[in-house]
C-alpha cells in the first residue's frame, strides 16, 4: 500500500485500469478508445500534480528568498593570466641564460619584455614562443624588446571559463549555506552575468557575504612594515620596485593599521588549499582558521618557510592583510590565519576557503528579496483571487447554458488539472503573476466553450438536428480556436524571454494553460457531447 | 435557451468615424497628459517600476502603526507610502539612487535610519529590491524589443492566415490602439510601470488580436457563402452574429481580471487595473478599429481600380 502512494507509476497504472474497467463494462463501444485514452491521460496529470502543496514549486515571489543578478568582472582573470605569463617569462628567459630580462605587465592583457641584449635577441623571442604559443599570445618587437598580447580568441576563452568557475565555486558556497533548490547559472546576453536564486533565504547579509567574498588567499614573504604607504617607498620613488607591491591591513600591534611591503610572487594561494576549517587559537583563545595543504602545495610552502625562516610572512585575504606572523620554523602541510574574527566570520571564512576562491571579483547588479510573510499574503491573494474568477465564471456557465454548462465547468476542471499536471511534471515555477496566468486560462477556458456552443446555438435555429448541430459547432469553430491559440502563444512565448523571475512563471502558465485548453475545451468537451447525447434520437439539447 | 440578445442586428460600422475620433482624441490627450507630467515619456520620465528606473524599493512592516513623517525624517531623500491595507502598517520607502559599485549601500543607509527611528517598534522588512542602472536600462530596453517582435509575429501570423496584410494591419492597428488606450489610463490613475504591467500589457496583445480574429474568421467564411454582398455588409453581418459570444467571453473575462483587481493584493494591482481597462478597450476595437480599417482599405483600393 505504501508503494502504491509513493510510485507515481503504479498509482496512475492502478488508477487507470479501474477507471478502464468501468469504462469497458459501460461506455458504448464507439467511444471506449477515445474514454480510456482521456481518462488515462487525466489521471497522469493528477497523479503528477497530487498532493499540490508537495509538486508544484513555488517562486521566490510567494515563498520568499533572494534574488541576485551579478556580473563577473572578468578582466580580473585576464590580469591573473598576464602574472603568471609574467612570472613563467621572467623565470625561462632566466633559466635560458637571460637573468637582465625585465618582464612586466603593463595592461589587462599585455606584458613587455624589456632589457635583452640586443645579440640575444633571437634566443628571446625562441624562448618566448616556446611558452606563448601564437594562437593565443601576439609576439610583436618593440623599440625596447617585446610585448606579448593575448589573441582575441584567447581573451574569449578565458572570459567564458571564469564565468562558468564562477558558478562552480558559488554552487559549492551555496551548497555549504544549505539552501535547498538553489539556481545557479548563467544570464543575459552579455556572458558575463550571473543569475543567483535563493528560495526561502531571508538572512540577506550572511548570504550576500558568503558569496560575495572573492576569498582570494595569498601568503607572500614580508620585506618590510610601515606606518604609511610612502616610509616604503625608496628615497624619491612612488612606486615600490616592480617585484614588490604594497598591501595595507591589520599591523603587529592588535587593533592597529599598517602597510607591508611584500613579494609580489606568493608562496602559497587559495588554490593550494586542501581544507580549511575554523578554530579557536590556543594562545589568544580568539577564532582563527587552520588550513591543510595539498601535497604540491605542502612541497613550496615548505621549501619557502625553510629558505626564510625568521621572516615575516603576510596572510592577505581579498587583498588585505589579516595577519603577518613570523615562521619560526619549516612549516610542511598546514597552517593558520589569525586575525581579528568573530566566530561566524570565521565560519564563513573557512567554508568559503573550502569552497575555492572566485576567479573574479563578483558586482551587485540587482538584489530582491522577498521575505516569507509577503510571501503568504500573496499565495492569499492569488487563491482568493482565483477562487473569485472560477465561482463566478461556473455560476455563470451554469446559469446561462444550464447543462451544457456543467461540460463546460467539467471542461473547465480538466484544463486546470493539465495545466497543474504539466507543470508539476516539468518542474515549472509557480509565481504571482503565474496565478495570474492560471486566470487567464479560464478565461480563456471558457472563451472557447463560449465560441462552440454559440454555434450550436446558431445551428439549432436554423433548424438542424441536435447532433448535426453539435458536430457542426465543433467542427466550424476548430479554425478560429486554431488561430487564436497560435497568436496568444506568440505572445507567450516572448514573455518567456523575458528570462527569469516571476514574469517567466507568467509565460509558462499561459503556454501550457494554452495547449491545456485546446485539448480540454475542445476534445474533452466533444467527448461529453458524444457520450451524454449518445445514440438517443434526441430533440433538444439543453444549452 | 437563455438568451442576452434575439438576433442582433446593430449597425456597428454605420457610425465609425465617431467612435475612430474619439480613440484618436482619447489617445491623443493621453499623449498630451504624459507629455504635460512627465510620466512615461520624455527624458528622465517618472512613472517606471524600480526594475526599469533602477533604484531602491524597501518594504518595510512595522509592529505599530508608524507616523509616515518620522520615516521622512530619517530618510530625506525616499518617497515614503503606506503599502497595501494600512491595518498591516507596511511602508514603501523608494530611493532613486542605486550605485552599481555599491549596490545595497542606499538600502543599508535607510535601514540603519529607520532602525534607529525606530528603536520602540519592531519592523521586520517584507521585501527588497535594488537594481542597478545597467540592469534597469536592459530591461527597458529588452521589454521594448519582445513588445514590438511580438507584435509583428502575429501581424505575419495573421496576414498568412487570411491571404492578405491587411486583415493583419487591422489588426495590429487595432492592437496599438488598445495599448496606448491602456497607458492613457494608467497615466491618468497613476499607476507606475512596472514588469507585471509589462506582461499584462503583452497578454493584452495576446487577447485582442484573439478578439479580432473571431470576427474576422467568421467574415472569412460568410465572404465565401454570400459573394454578393459588399465586405462592410459581411464584416457587420459577422459582428452581430459573434457578437453574443463577444459579451460573454470578454464579459467572464472581464469579471476574472477584476476579481484580481479587487483581491490579487498589492503586488498585482497594476496587473490587475492594466488587463481591466485593457479587456474593455480590445473588445471595443475589434468592432470600431479593426473592421471599419479593413472596409476603408478595400473602397479605397476600388476607389483607384474602377471597376467597368
Amino acid at each position: 500500500m505504501e508503494r502504491l502512494t509513493t510510485n507515481p507509476f503504479l498509482l496512475w497504472l492502478v488508477i487507470s485500469v479501474a477507471v478502464g474497467a468501468l469504462v469497458w463494462t459501460f461506455m458504448r463501444k464507439e467511444l471506449r478508445t477515445k474514454a480510456i485514452l482521456y481518462s488515462s491521460f487525466l489521471i497522469a496529470c493528477f497523479v503528477s500534480m497530487w498532493p499540490l502543496q508537495d509538486k508544484i514549486k513555488l517562486g521566490l515571489d510567494l515563498k520568499g528568498g533572494m534574488h541576485l543578478i551579478m556580473k563577473v568582472v572578468t578582466d580580473d582573470a585576464l590580469r591573473a593570466t598576464v602574472s603568471d605569463g609574467v612570472s613563467v617569462a621572467s623565470s625561462e628567459l632566466g633559466r635560458a641564460g637571460m637573468p637582465g630580462a625585465q618582464v612586466l605587465a603593463t595592461g589587462n592583457d599585455v606584458f613587455t619584455v624589456e632589457g635583452v641584449e640586443p645579440a640575444r635577441a633571437k634566443d628571446a623571442r625562441t624562448t618566448l614562443r616556446d611558452f606563448f604559443p601564437a594562437t593565443d599570445w601576439t609576439l610583436s618587437e618593440t623599440p625596447a624588446g617585446f610585448s606579448l598580447k593575448m589573441t582575441d580568441p584567447a581573451k574569449r576563452v578565458i572570459r567564458e571559463r571564469t564565468v562558468q568557475d564562477s558558478i562552480r565555486t558559488l554552487e559549492r558556497r551555496v551548497n555549504a549555506l544549505g539552501v535547498a533548490e538553489p539556481v545557479i547559472t548563467a544570464h543575459g546576453n552579455t556572458g558575463d552575468q550571473i543569475l543567483v536564486q535563493l528560495p526561502g533565504v531571508t538572512d540577506v547579509v550572511r548570504a550576500k557575504d558568503m558569496i560575495k567574498r572573492t576569498a582570494q588567499l595569498s601568503l607572500k614573504l614580508v620585506e618590510n612594515e610601515a606606518m604609511t604607504r610612502e616610509l616604503l617607498l625608496a628615497p624619491g620613488q612612488t612606486e615600490p620596485p616592480p617585484t614588490m607591491e604594497i598591501v595595507s591591513g591589520a599591523g603587529s600591534e592588535p587593533g592597529t593599521r599598517a602597510f607591508y611591503l611584500v613579494r609580489k610572487e606568493a608562496v602559497i594561494t587559495g588554490r593550494d588549499l586542501k581544507n580549511a576549517r575554523p578554530s579557536t587559537s590556543g594562545e589568544t583563545g580568539l577564532p582563527d582558521i587552520q588550513f591543510s595543504l595539498t601535497p604540491t602545495g605542502a612541497q613550496k610552502f615548505g621549501q619557502a618557510t625553510g629558505d626564510n625562516i625568521g621572516r615575516r610572512l603576510a596572510v592577505i585575504l581579498d587583498g588585505s592583510v589579516e595577519s603577518a606572523p613570523v615562521i619560526n620554523s619549516r612549516i610542511t602541510d598546514s597552517g593558520v590565519i589569525q586575525g581579528t574574527f568573530s566566530q561566524e566570520e570565521a565560519d564563513t571564512l573557512a567554508k568559503v576557503l573550502r569552497a575555492g576562491a572566485l576567479p573574479a571579483t563578483l558586482n551587485f547588479l540587482q538584489e530582491q528579496t522577498v521575505g516569507a510573510s509577503l510571501g503568504r499574503d500573496s499565495i492569499r491573494s492569488g487563491v482568493l483571487a482565483s477562487a473569485a474568477a472560477m465561482g463566478f465564471i461556473t455560476l455563470f456557465m451554469l446559469f446561462y447554458y444550464r447543462l451544457s454548462g456543467v461540460n463546460a465547468v467539467v471542461a473547465l476542471l480538466a484544463n486546470l488539472l493539465i495545466l497543474l499536471g504539466a507543470m508539476a511534471y516539468a518542474g515549472a515555477t509557480l509565481t504571482l503573476p503565474g496565478i495570474a496566468g492560471i486566470i487567464l486560462t479560464v478565461g480563456v477556458g471558457v472563451d472557447t466553450n463560449v465560441l462552440v456552443f454559440e454555434r450550436i446555438r446558431e445551428e439549432l435555429r436554423s433548424g438542424k438536428t441536435v447532433k448535426t448541430a453539435v458536430n457542426n459547432g465543433f467542427d466550424r469553430v476548430w479554425i478560429t480556436i486554431l488561430d487564436t491559440h497560435a497568436t496568444a502563444l506568440i505572445a507567450a512565448a516572448f514573455l518567456f524571454q523575458f528570462g527569469t523571475g516571476a514574469i517567466r512563471g507568467f509565460a509558462i502558465t499561459l503556454v501550457w494553460g494554452l495547449i491545456a485548453n485546446v485539448f480540454a475545451s475542445y476534445f474533452v468537451s466533444k467527448f461529453l457531447f458524444e457520450w451524454v447525447l449518445g445514440d438517443r434520437k434526441s430533440e433538444t439539447l439543453s444549452i | 435557451m437563455l438568451e442576452i440578445l434575439k438576433n442582433p442586428n446593430f449597425d456597428f460600422l454605420g457610425k465609425t468615424k465617431y467612435f475612430v475620433s474619439a480613440s484618436v482624441v482619447l489617445i491623443l490627450s493621453g499623449f498630451g497628459f504624459m507629455l504635460g507630467t512627465g510620466v512615461y515619456l520624455g527624458e528622465g520620465a517618472k512613472g517606471y517600476g524600480v526594475e526599469f528606473s533602477g533604484g531602491t524599493q524597501l518594504i518595510v512592516r512595522f509592529e505599530k502603526t508608524p507616523e509616515t513623517d518620522r520615516i521622512r525624517v530619517a530618510v530625506p531623500d525616499a518617497t515614503i507610502q503606506t503599502y497595501d491595507d494600512p491595518a498591516k502598517n507596511q511602508v514603501l520607502v523608494r530611493i532613486a539612487t542605486a550605485d552599481e559599485s555599491n549596490l545595497d549601500e542606499a538600502a543599508n543607509a535607510a535601514r540603519a535610519a529607520i532602525a534607529a527611528q525606530y528603536s520602540d517598534n519592531r519592523i521586520v522588512e517584507s521585501s527588497a529590491e535594488i537594481v542597478g542602472p545597467t540592469v534597469g536600462a536592459d530591461l527597458r530596453d529588452k521589454a521594448i524589443q519582445l513588445t514590438v517582435w511580438g507584435l509583428i509575429f502575429q501581424l505575419l501570423y495573421i496576414a498568412w492566415r487570411f491571404g492578405g496584410a491587411i486583415w493583419g494591419a487591422a489588426a495590429t492597428v487595432a492592437v496599438f490602439h488598445d495599448v496606448l488606450v491602456t497607458l492613457t489610463f494608467l497615466a491618468f490613475f497613476n499607476y507606475e510601470i512596472t514588469l507585471n504591467v509589462i506582461a499584462a500589457l503583452l497578454t493584452l496583445v495576446g487577447y485582442s488580436v484573439n478578439d479580432t480574429i473571431v470576427i474576422f474568421d467568421r467574415a472569412r467564411e460568410n465572404l465565401k457563402l454570400k459573394k454578393k454582398d459588399s465586405l462592410a455588409k459581411i464584416l457587420n453581418d459577422s459582428l452581430n452574429q459573434t457578437l453574443t459570444r463577444t459579451l460573454i467571453s470578454n464579459g467572464t473575462t472581464f469579471l476574472a481580471v477584476l476579481g484580481l483587481y479587487l483581491f490579487g493584493g498589492e503586488v498585482l494591482r497594476g496587473f490587475g487595473f492594466t488587463m481591466v481597462v485593457g479587456i474593455l478597450a480590445g473588445t471595443y476595437s475589434t468592432i470600431y478599429i479593426a473592421s471599419p480599417l479593413v472596409i476603408w482599405w478595400q473602397n479605397r483600393q476600388a476607389a483607384r481600380v474602377p471597376s467597368a
